[in-house]
């Protein structure tokens, strides 16, 4: 097969990358300001409907929100802007022999560069609100690779189905608002589900996830690792079996996109 | 790839069967190319002509490796092969200089060099006064200088031109044709596609008539073009089709 050579792929996809920011962000007004004004709405949307109108007053609801509004919004957005990035890549499919897997990676990558900002804005929130910097702070940073391991597995696989089944499309937005409301953003597994029921829900990976945040950030745990290790063998074989798949396909897909 | 033979990229028994989808379920299958076999020679310009639905661009397309054939084989014995377009990832948000960078990469540049070559492409392309401006400001007309400046310096064993060189207004048009010009007798590789024969005519060492996906006719410019328009005389003219081929062919 002739395509790009590995060194050129990365040399595309570094200028892509900045490039992509950089345009996105002079579309708007506020530009980069909206990386962090977003989420800073969704939480305050949160808050009003759950911790104002529904009266949800556990000592430090808004914390908790935080810790799990902004992962989750992590990954549903990348995973929304992802399963139609190789139809969207359209222009340059049609120009360029191009890895298909080029569109999704980049589109993630893209999402991880801004959420490291929220990141760093949420740790300072975190502390505004009275949490000490504790040394189970260190678990934060493998909890953040396994996530993002499990959101390249994620959209590599769903941007591979929506060029065949466009209509897949609808489904995906549907799946997000039910992991939503699956992963206990704004309320405690603990204090809502039945003991029985409980390892049920932690073997949804996001809600996993959003409960090591919490355990790390505001109750001075360590991160559960088997559950990290898990999801990253998860993350790694569907990551591996997409990327052979993407390779086998790549002509079908360039036909399937351009015509 | 070792190979003893000068032939830059080689092409067996290729064909391509574009499938589309006409209803639920079902499919419609159109050939595009069906049995296409040539060699292009390292140095050498050739040309492919055809009616429009021929199968060009599908042919450059397989060329490039945008896709791969459905059946025969093809060998490249070079490594990098550009497709020359008038707008490579062009984002409307970004500046002129951006865009020329970023083109440059995606025809297989590094961005060193992209940033190298950058104020000689901009003269080129004549836009010294704008090339800071983010291109959705920029006419169709920039756009496409822009887009074919950045080609011509960009280096490439295999350059695939597509109809691109009715670019700008009647100065830049003839600035371009010269540039290809030199750039095409000095020992650049070039398949130039076109529908204007005096540039083909101009420009080519050889040329390939391409027909309902098949090779028609393959060699010196000036006979195959002749043929070409004998049957385009053919095809498009009126009358008695026995009668005009009697008087063709007399």
């Amino acid at each position: 097969m002739y395509s790009l050579s590995s060194r050129h792929f990365r040399e595309v996809f570094i200028t892509k990358l900045v490039f992509n920011l950089k345009s996105e962000a002079s579309k708007t007004y506020l530009g980069y300001l909206w990386w962090l004004v977003e989420p800073v709405l969704y939480v305050a949307a949160l808050y009003l409907v759950f911790g104002r109108f529904l009266q949800i007053r556990t000592g430090d609801f808004i914390l908790f929100l935080v810790c799990g509004q902004i992962p989750f919004m992590w990954f549903s957005k990348s995973i929304s802007s992802s399963s139609s990035s190789i139809v969207k890549g359209k222009g340059l499919i049609s120009q360029v022999a191009i890895p298909k897997a080029f569109f999704p990676l980049l589109t993630v990558s893209q999402d991880l560069v801004k959420q490291l900002v929220v990141f760093i804005a949420m740790l300072g929130f975190v502390l505004a609100m009275g949490e000490g910097i504790t040394i189970h702070w260190l678990g934060l940073a493998p909890i953040i690779m396994v996530q993002f391991g499990l959101i390249v597995a994620v959209a590599l696989f769903v941007s591979s189905i929506v060029p065949v089944f466009p209509d897949f499309k609808f489904l995906i937005g549907t799946g997000l608002t039910i992991l939503m409301f699956g992963s206990g953003i704004f309320y405690s597994y603990e204090a809502v589900l039945l003991p029985e029921h409980r390892a049920i829900f932690l073997m949804n990976p996001m809600a996993n996830l959003i409960k090591n945040y919490r355990d790390v950030l505001m109750y001075g745990q360590f991160p559960d690792w088997s559950a990290l290790l898990a999801i990253a063998m998860f993350s790694i074989v569907l990551t591996v079996v997409m990327l052979l798949i993407f390779r086998r396909y790549d002509s079908s897909y360039a036909r399937l996109v351009i015509q | 790839m070792k190979n003893t033979n000068e032939n830059l990229i080689e092409l067996r028994g290729v064909g391509l069967t574009y499938r589309t989808r006409s209803g639920m379920f079902r499919h419609r299958y159109i050939e595009a190319l069906s049995d296409i076999t040539f060699s292009v020679h390292k140095g050498e310009t050739l040309g492919i002509i055809g009616r429009n639905g021929c199968g060009k661009s599908t042919l450059l397309k397989i060329l490039s490796g945008i896709y791969q054939p459905d059946k025969g084989e093809i060998r490249r014995n070079c490594s990098k092969i550009s497709l020359l377009s008038l707008s490579i990832g062009f984002d409307p948000e970004l500046t002129g200089s951006q865009n020329l960078v970023l083109a440059g990469v995606l025809l297989g540049s590094s961005r060193q060099e992209a940033i190298l070559h950058h104020d000689e492409i901009v003269r080129f392309a004549e836009l010294e006064d704008f090339i800071d401006q983010p291109l959705k400001a920029y006419s169709s007309g920039m756009r496409a200088r822009l887009g074919f400046s950045v080609g011509l310096k960009m280096h490439a064993d295999l350059l695939l031109i597509d109809e691109v060189l009715a670019v700008g207004d009647v100065a830049f048009r003839h600035k371009a044709i010269v540039a290809m010009k030199n750039r095409i007798t000095s020992d650049q590789t070039v398949i130039f596609v076109s529908h204007s024969m005096q540039n083909v005519k101009e420009l080519c060492h050889r040329v390939i008539w391409l027909e309902d996906g098949i090779v028609r006719a393959c060699g010196n410019p000036q006979e195959v073009i002749e043929q070409y328009a004998d049957h385009l005389k053919l095809v498009h003219g009126v009358g008695n089709l026995a009668k005009r081929k009697a008087v063709l062919y007399a």
